[in-house]
């Protein structure tokens, strides 16, 4: 039985950095998981760039809802914009980028539910790294 | 009383960021709380990035140890996992 799961969009000022973060969750919490990254402005600049982020979220959604990490100041903006203009379910988190993405993703990759899963990488932000 | 299960690993490579990964996946699938522990110090099996900050490194020795219903396949379950760390 396939069982949907929650998937996560990496917001990032820079695509590098989002497909960077994305191709480190695809090792620790296996293929399963949908990551979707939104980095970078249309034309590869370094930026942020709402249909890029609304398009991730489309892809990220396979029924179980997303969670979103944004790396700093304007994507938290422009994602907050985005979100403002869609039907209520996906979840913005204020946790560390690379942390907090990869809390969620092993979360999500056992199958728990979305407010789990955003409670994963909340509680990022209270992790010492050693 | 719940039933509890203590199993010692000696880890093949470190408990870095994907065993870690693996070592969730492999204890949510049971009802018993699972915990490892290393030097003095415990995380969580549901916290990759409480395992990944008890810095254990290939060679150490950790403790498995699991409380609940199916406490023994729990511990068993996670350090499986453990000693196929890579």
């Amino acid at each position: 039985m396939d069982m949907a799961l929650v998937g996560i969009v990496l917001v990032s000022h820079s695509g590098k950095l989002a497909e960077g973060v994305r191709d480190l969750l695809r090792q620790v919490a296996t293929e399963e998981v949908r990551v979707e990254p939104a980095g970078g402005t249309a034309s590869g600049e370094l930026g942020t760039d709402a249909a890029a982020i609304e398009a991730a979220i489309g892809r990220a959604d396979t029924g179980a809802g997303v969670v979103v990490l944004a790396d700093l100041g304007s994507a938290v903006l422009t994602t907050r914009a985005v979100l403002a203009d869609l039907a209520a379910g996906p979840v913005l988190v204020d946790a560390p980028f690379v942390e907090g993405a990869v809390a969620a993703a092993v979360l999500a990759s056992t199958g728990a539910d979305l407010a789990t899963v955003a409670d994963a990488a909340r509680e990022a932000r209270d992790e010492p790294k050693f | 009383m719940n039933p509890s299960s203590e199993i010692t690993v000696v880890l093949p490579a470190a408990l870095h960021a994907r065993p870690a990964g693996a070592v969730v996946r492999a204890a949510a699938g049971f009802e018993a709380s699972v915990e490892v522990r290393h030097d003095g110090r415990t995380a969580s099996a549901r916290s990759a990035l409480r395992l990944m900050s008890l810095g254990a490194g290939a060679g150490s020795t950790v403790v498995v140890a699991a409380a609940g219903v199916d406490a023994d396949d729990a511990a068993a379950a996670v350090a499986a996992v453990l000693r196929e760390a890579s």
